[in-house]
């Protein structure tokens, strides 16, 4: 049950979430009811619904399900729901389009820990991006092509008319073929990370079949069944076609299902970097927090106290006999104050800078 | 096979930084060391003590994360954020109540002590242990552990595991000094 203020309870306001048994009912309603009329209108009432992939159809709704129960129950863990509700409030700051395209398309981050890793996400983001935008569009009838005069096609967009494109043209050529190369983008990327797994050392410590491989042998699975089918239209006159394409839809409907609940639900959650980036700026600009030992800033105070705050619903109280809360003290602070638990001796108050943390001698 | 822990005796610190230059050295560390050397009293004496993540039961740095990106292993070591998850918000930086993890801001990418994973998993020494020529970083099973306790049973309260001094309950074992707390220990 959705947790409706008392105040709202008492007046008897019609909030819209009163028609709702759960945030997951509301979620589910609004976003299967905002496909239907999107494709209502795309489909242009339903006359140029590709039947052929119904099967994708239903694999998105059960994905959706599975997606909202997922990231709904995650974000009542205390620390998120902070973030999301203070990342939204900050969302149309300056900088946001420039730290989207950083975190989001371009992987700057990612790129400092490595071309190699950067290469392999690149490819295979980039790659599964492609393959979504084409195919959801075609799925839900978003995206059609008509052929009104033999030899030109008219690409419908949305039920309106785009542009008309000769068919053996350059436009026409990568329309076809856009799912292939971000196929052959998605198997490089695979491979990439898959040499990766069998050499890196600390991935090979930590790495587990389920979590690690699983994902990248589904990706896998669904680049290469899709390549396949274009092998056999092109080279065996789509001897087996029917098959391989069965094949195809099951390996796409079972990722998706499973998209949310292993490694692959990084894709949908990442923006919440976004989010803890605005925070920190935009907290940072407003107030910093001063360590109670040495006196320089080190956090935002507005994270300072968030932190508190979660920590105290977690049961986890550092207030000190000293005074402070540990999540007061700069991190070279907390430390000695801690050696200082350990000696007896006010480490913490000794007005000397760390030394020699690097091991460089 | 015994699962061993890690065990400090900190009063045996000579400050050598060995176990902060092995730490670079661990697979996957990537040159970055995880852990510190601290001097207890810098203008008047040598003792250094060690300090690294003592792989809490309830690591605050976990709860704090709102990416859910620390996990924590079988064996109980809390590892470094899960590079596809941490969002860089740096909330377990300041939830430590030892002041443990670090950040990469390049990176975006906080990393801390995994207690060697690629090591401890197979109950090999981490690093750190490995290399400490002073025997302040050991590697211990419980029953050795014990029996540390028993030699160190001087009558007098001087020893001191996690729980004293500590935040909450670890799965490092801290014995502190001592030295420092008048008792002499013979090697």
């Amino acid at each position: 049950m959705q947790n409706i203020p008392v105040k709202q309870r008492a007046k008897g306001v019609q909030s819209i979430d009163r028609a709702f048994a759960s945030h997951f009912a509301k979620s589910m309603f609004i976003t299967v009811s905002g496909i239907l009329i999107i494709s209502f209108f795309a489909t242009r009432m339903f006359t140029h619904v590709d039947l052929n992939l119904y099967g994708y159809m239903v694999g998105t709704i059960v994905f959706l399900g599975g997606f909202f129960y997922r990231f709904i129950a995650w974000g009542e863990r205390p620390p998120t729901k902070n973030l999301i509700k203070k990342g939204l409030k900050l969302l149309f700051r300056k900088s946001t389009p420039k730290t989207s395209a950083e975190h989001l398309a371009t992987y700057r981050f990612i790129w400092n820990r490595g071309i190699y890793r950067w290469t392999q996400h690149v490819l295979i983001g980039w790659g599964c991006i492609l393959s979504c935008l084409v195919t959801f569009p075609l799925v839900f009838g978003w995206m059609y092509f008509t052929m009104a005069e033999s030899g030109m096609y008219t690409i419908v967009l949305l039920g309106m008319n785009v542009m008309t494109i000769p068919a053996d043209g350059f436009i026409a050529f990568m329309s076809y073929n856009a799912l292939n190369f971000s196929a052959i983008m998605v198997i490089l990327g695979v491979c990439m990370a898959l040499y990766r797994r069998l050499k890196n050392l600390q991935a090979r410590a930590e790495q587990q079949f389920m979590y690690d491989f699983l994902p990248l042998y589904l990706l896998l699975l669904i680049s290469i069944t899709g390549l396949a089918l274009t092998f056999i239209n092109v080279f065996l006159h789509g001897a087996g076609h029917y098959v391989m394409s069965l094949i195809h839809q099951y390996s796409v409907i079972i990722t998706l299902i499973y998209l949310p609940f292993g490694k692959l639900a990084h894709i949908p959650f990442r923006p919440l970097s976004v989010f803890a980036r605005n925070y920190r700026e935009h907290y940072g600009e407003k107030s910093m927090k001063q360590c109670r030992v040495c006196g320089n800033e080190f956090v935002s105070t507005e994270q300072s106290n968030d932190v508190i705050q979660v920590l105290g619903v977690n049961d986890l109280e550092f207030e000190m006999k000293e005074g402070f809360h540990l999540a007061e003290l700069c991190l070279p602070c907390r430390r000695k104050y801690r050696i200082s638990r350990f000696s007896g001796f006010p480490t913490h108050e000794v007005p000397v800078k760390e030394a020699n943390q690097n091991a460089k001698g | 096979m015994t699962k061993r822990k890690l065990y400090l005796e900190l009063e045996n610190c000579i400050g050598c930084r060995s176990c902060l230059a092995a730490c670079t050295q661990c697979g996957g560390h990537e040159q970055k060391n995880r852990n510190y050397v601290y001097d207890v009293n810098p203008l008047v004496n040598r003792q250094t003590m060690p300090l690294m993540c003592l792989h809490c039961a309830d690591p605050a740095c976990a709860r704090s994360c709102p990416a859910q990106a620390i996990q924590i292993h079988e064996t109980g070591a809390v590892l470094s954020a899960l590079v596809e998850k941490c969002i860089g918000c740096q909330n377990c930086t300041i939830a430590c109540p030892y002041g443990i993890p670090k950040f990469d801001e390049e990176e975006n990418l906080m990393y801390k002590c995994d207690l060697c994973i690629d090591r401890t998993k197979d109950d090999i020494p981490p690093m750190c242990a490995s290399v400490c020529p002073s025997n302040t970083l050991q590697w211990l099973t419980e029953e050795e552990i014990e029996m540390k306790k028993q030699s160190h049973d001087v009558g007098n309260d001087k020893w001191v595991t996690s729980m004293h001094y500590l935040e909450g309950e670890t799965n490092v074992t801290v014995n502190l000094p001592g030295i420092l707390q008048g008792t002499v220990k013979l090697f």
